[in-house]
């Protein structure tokens, strides 16, 4: 039986390689892959703390329905990126800059 | 699997009945089906058929909503998922009626109309948008906030890339697609350890701010400042502001329109109730002191209120400079969250009725005369009060309501949400509250400054080129005379609103 302390560690492990990855990559799916991680990280927490749920399996039923939101907002914005290369001829976040103050 | 049986029928019941309280939200999803037929069988030049159709559906759905929520106290459906109560059937109300002017507008604006795409597929994003901000105001459940939220944003991006006319739109919306995915994520980190922490998905339930209580303060306060990040992207409070100049710039004008009033709204409405239980609970027990959420927000609104304000004295940009000031306009609106004490969000939904007409008539105006200078830089405005006459009337009257000044229904919006957070002032004697109000007051006279750049640009300020004058004046004129007209009666009557 593993604890579930293990399961928050590797969580909070993989939030942090996501967070990492958002904030230091510069190209925008690379970043998008961070979000993937840090979406990942949160369903595992859920999926190993509905043991305690059992009832409603919330936990459950919430990565299932994170899972679908986050293959459709990643469609989504890989057809923005995609939009945004034919302009630029680049993804790089800090190159894309002709908005500011 | 045995021990599920016995609950199969309750929990059977409890969803049958609940569907009966979401018929508003099952005509929008037909509609949305419909218009996507419809555009598909008969696209026409300019999608009259789903235009129709859209405006139709939203027309109902208000109806259907406001037959039977007519005897409505509070109402908890699917299992303590939604609420359905007085609050959120305004806030539905401002949000059906956000949907329908946006529509007009999409109809009446050039830019998009002359798209290669068409606006088809434009009209078939609202009434599902429409579902996900009324969701938004009745979610009652960890769930249903994410999954609401999620709709809306997944909505919005496409609004915002959806006419990537040059790069500066795509720009736009890979800014707002990227900070949106990132801020939902941590949010969602932050509700899965909430549900870690309690067992519950559930903010309503009792146990739920009771276990929060037995765990370690720095815990469960990192849990709820993570899902504050993700409600604080949809309302562009301060430490998430940053991407809101860019996106308003960037986007269309309806769509800007659109994401500055109703996206927003919805955000406030999603916050009162993730904050409800903490604030007021629903049982008389000892309040834990879990998360010392007005201090956390006051101070937010404070710094939300100066940034706003001051940034948009700079802007030449006239869309930028409304977009600081529609963050200025969060700061203020939080203070009536900090300073809530069950009297009830009245204040705050007039507040925001009058906003989201304020706010729609300001950037029906920007395009009006984006349209014939085709230019939305201040600077750009000069002699236009000589040309075009009832526009800039209209415009100074909605500056003047925004700034929220007597005799135009701003003054009002502002009055409740100073008095009740004063009220609350003299009833706690905290120093941040009073530190809040002065902050409220002070900005609103810097405000002053930067909306009075429009009529100073057009009124006084001589043009070098000759304006053609207006050839004839087209539906969304009128639309925009009737807005400013109603500012001016609230305004005058301020009973009509309840």
């Amino acid at each position: 039986m593993i604890p579930l302390s293990h399961f928050m560690m590797i969580s909070a492990a993989l939030f942090c390689i996501g967070l990492f990855a958002v904030l230091s990559k510069k190209n925008a799916i690379l970043i998008l892959i961070g979000i993937e991680f840090m979406l990942n990280a949160a369903i595992l927490n859920f999926v190993a703390f509905s043991k305690h749920d059992k009832l409603a399996s919330g936990g459950q039923v919430f990565a299932v329905f994170a899972i679908v939101l986050a293959a459709a907002t990643v469609a989504v914005t890989l057809a923005i990126v995609l939009n945004v290369y034919k302009y630029y001829k680049t993804i790089d976040p800090t190159k894309i800059d002709q908005l500011r103050d | 699997m045995n021990e599920f049986l016995p609950h199969i029928t309750q929990l059977l019941n409890s969803a049958i009945k609940g569907f009966s309280y979401l018929l508003p939200e099952l005509v929008l999803l037909i509609t949305f089906i419909l218009v996507i037929l419809g555009d598909l069988f008969a696209p026409g030049k300019r999608s009259t058929l789903a235009f129709g159709i859209c405006i139709a559906g939203i027309i109902i759905s208000i109806l259907v909503g406001w037959i039977q929520n007519l005897d409505i106290e509070r109402i908890v459906l699917f299992d303590n998922t939604l609420v359905l109560d007085s609050v959120s059937i305004s806030f539905k109300n401002i949000f059906s009626a956000v949907t329908i002017l946006f529509a007009i507008f999409i109809r009446y604006n050039k830019a998009l109309q002359e798209h290669k795409k068409g606006t088809g597929d434009l009209y078939m994003l609202l009434p599902a948008v429409l579902i996900g901000l009324n969701l938004m105001s009745m979610s009652a459940s960890l769930l249903m906030i994410y999954l609401s939220v999620e709709m809306v944003s997944i909505a919005s991006y496409l609004m915002v890339g959806y006419a990537s006319a040059d790069k500066k739109q795509t720009e736009a919306a890979m800014k707002y697609a990227l900070f949106g995915s990132i801020c939902s994520a941590v949010m969602l980190y932050g509700m899965s350890l909430l549900y870690a922490f309690t067992g519950s998905l559930n903010i309503l339930d009792h146990d739920f701010l009771l276990r929060l209580n037995m765990l370690s303060d720095p815990a469960v306060s990192l849990a709820l400042l993570l899902v504050l990040v993700g409600i604080g992207f949809k309302l562009s409070f301060v430490p998430l502001h940053f991407w809101s100049p860019d996106v308003y710039e960037g986007a269309a004008t309806p769509v800007t329109a659109f994401l500055s009033t109703a996206p927003k709204i919805a955000g406030f409405a999603l916050l009162i109730r993730f904050v409800e239980p903490f604030l007021l609970p629903a049982q008389p027990y000892e309040l834990p002191e879990v998360f010392d959420f007005r201090t956390i927000l006051a101070v937010v609104a404070i710094a939300t209120m100066i940034i706003g304000n001051f940034s948009a004295i700079w802007q030449n940009n006239v869309k930028r400079m409304l977009a600081y000031s529609s963050i200025g306009y969060t700061g203020f609106a939080l203070m009536a969250i900090v300073a809530f004490e069950g009297s009830g969000f009245y204040s705050l939904i007039i507040y925001f009725a009058i906003y989201s007409v304020m706010n729609m008539a300001a950037f029906m105006l920007v395009y009006k005369i984006e349209e014939h200078t085709g230019q939305t830089d201040i600077r750009a405005y000069k002699g236009l009060g000589k040309v075009l006459k009832p526009e800039l009337i209209c415009f100074v009257v909605v500056l003047v309501a925004l700034t929220g000044l007597p005799p135009t229904a701003g003054f009002i919006a502002k009055l409740f949400i100073f008095s009740s957070a004063f009220e609350y002032y003299t009833s706690s004697g905290s120093v941040v509250i009073l530190i809040m109000l002065i902050t409220g007051a002070v900005t609103t006279v810097v405000s002053l400054f930067y909306y009075l750049k429009i009529p100073l640009f057009a009124y006084l300020r001589e043009s070098e080129t000759a304006i053609e004058p207006v050839k004839k004046r087209d539906f969304l004129t009128y639309v925009i005379v009737f807005l400013t007209v109603l500012l001016v009666v609230f305004g005058i009557f301020p009973g009509l609103l309840s």
